[in-house]
């Protein structure tokens, strides 16, 4: 392992796409979701075995997560917050496999699904309230607060990004250094931060994304219910 | 660090992808089938629920029953501790009735033997007076009791009416061919001849005079006419006193 083995490399190329071990990685991964979750779908039974029993209880405890944000809006949210612990965790621990980099120390990677979360938010909450009580949200409490509403909108967007992007990137970088200074087996201790990071990282930008989608959605309903409020 | 916008476009493909996928293949079947068990473990409890409402409506209508039960048992045993009543204080009655009846029957047998026993004492003890008296008379009688009931009889005799003579004169029947005249004693030749004159006198029969001496007599006569006997001696005297104190009594 050098310096040079955790930058972003491309692969191959498809026609205009220029596909980066980064893409490789995420597909493996889908891959391997997708066949898990299939082997899972096939075998289910009104009495669960253990593989049953455990995808059972991480799709509750998602749901249940999401729904003590979002009660009323659980089922519907719940499959993009769930994908997206799910895909996280994931990418996040494939970096501890030998010579498989986590997707998410590629900015391109965090971005993207920063992106994602961006598009989401509005889509939801479009969606669900009508585009004029959406956008109506932006001028709450005040319309002076416009402007800072839309800075709020990109930075935190940005800040989504470059967290994951920056704790991910730093970890296999550490990893790196300490494994050319102290040599074999010194990192152990950092991977098994890394694995904690990399759960806490999944967390934090599933809870994150969680936390601006249920805001998009109930911004309205919160301010009907204080008009509702002061009106009785 | 540089965005690569390849990777950026797919990365949001793949992950749409991703979202897809696993909402087909994860998601909805899993969120199906614990809603199928929810929907089956509700079923049970309701299923469960009814079964414990009709096992209470089951039980309230049994100890409905059993009270009532109850109740017919106890008021059939009240009829039938009524009845046994009745029917003891019934044969208590019939009891002491056939009681008193066969006390009363006890007592009339008992006055009964006492009287018999009392009438046999009597009749003993008359008969042992009439013995007394017959041994008394055995050393007491003697030719002069004889004599005066000689007189006496002859005097009874000459005293009868003339209904009295026909009366007896019937009693004979055909005029016997003798008159048999027992005595104690030696019966004296004038006494004799005094004897059958008022024999002829009272009977009108002429017949002879049969004379024996029969010291069983003690003292007195004995005469038979046909089938009239006349007892005029101490000995029958004393045996007819006991029949007839006997048959008195």
């Amino acid at each position: 392992m050098n310096e040079e083995s955790i930058l972003i490399k491309p692969v191959f190329e498809l026609g205009p796409l220029i596909i980066t071990n980064t893409v490789l990685t995420t597909w493996a991964i889908m891959g391997a979701i997708w066949i898990l979750a299939w082997l899972i779908s096939r075998r289910l039974r009104i009495e669960p075995g253990p593989l049953q029993t455990a995808a059972e209880g991480i799709v509750s405890s998602i749901e249940d997560a999401v729904a003590a944000v979002t009660p009323q809006h659980a089922r519907r949210i719940m499959p993009f917050i769930g994908s997206l612990w799910i895909f996280l965790v994931i990418a996040n621990l494939s970096g501890l496999i030998p010579s498989v980099h986590a997707p998410t120390r590629d900015l391109s990677a965090t971005a993207a699904l920063a992106i994602v979360v961006f598009l989401s938010t509005h889509w939801f909450g479009i969606r669900i309230q009508g585009l004029k009580n959406y956008l109506r949200h932006y001028l709450a409490p005040s319309p002076i607060l416009l402007p800072f509403n839309l800075i709020s909108e990109i930075t935190r967007t940005v800040a989504l990004a470059v967290r994951l992007f920056g704790n991910m990137m730093s970890l296999e970088m550490a990893a790196l250094l300490i494994l050319l200074v102290a040599g074999f087996l010194a990192p152990v201790p950092i991977l098994m931060l890394h694995i904690v990071e990399a759960l806490v990282q999944a967390y934090i930008f599933g809870m994150l994304a969680l936390i601006y989608v249920a805001g998009g959605i109930q911004s309205q309903q919160l301010r009907e219910n204080k008009q509702g409020d002061s009106h009785a | 660090m540089e965005l690569s916008w390849s990777t950026f476009l797919l990365e949001i493909i793949n992950f749409l992808v991703l979202v897809w996928i696993l909402k087909r293949f994860l998601y909805k079947p899993v969120l199906d089938v614990i809603a199928r068990r929810r929907t089956g473990i509700e079923d049970q409890l309701a299923e469960a629920q009814r079964h414990h409402d009709e096992a209470d409506t089951l039980k309230a209508e049994y100890e409905n029953r059993l009270a009532d039960w109850d109740q017919e048992r106890q008021q059939a045993r009240d009829a039938l501790a009524q009845e046994l009543n009745e029917e003891r204080a019934r044969q208590m009655e019939v009891l002491q009735t056939t009681l008193a009846q066969e006390r009363e029957k006890a007592q009339v047998a008992e006055s009964r033997r006492r009287a018999e026993a009392a009438r046999g004492i009597e009749h003993h003890a008359l008969q042992q007076s009439a013995q007394f008296a017959a041994r008394l008379f055995t050393h007491a009688a003697g030719p002069e009791l004889e004599t005066r009931l000689f007189d006496l009889l002859v005097d009874n005799l000459s005293s009868l009416s003339s209904e009295q003579i026909a009366a007896l004169s019937t009693q004979w029947g055909e005029p016997p061919e003798v008159i048999m005249v027992a005595s104690a004693y030696p019966f004296a030749e004038d006494r004799r001849q005094r004897l059958e004159e008022t024999l002829t006198e009272v009977t009108g029969l002429s017949v002879p005079v049969d004379y024996q001496q029969t010291p069983d007599l003690l003292a007195g006569l004995h005469i038979t006419i046909g089938a009239w006997v006349l007892h005029a001696n101490v000995r029958d005297e004393l045996k007819a006193f006991a029949e007839f104190a006997y048959a008195a009594g």
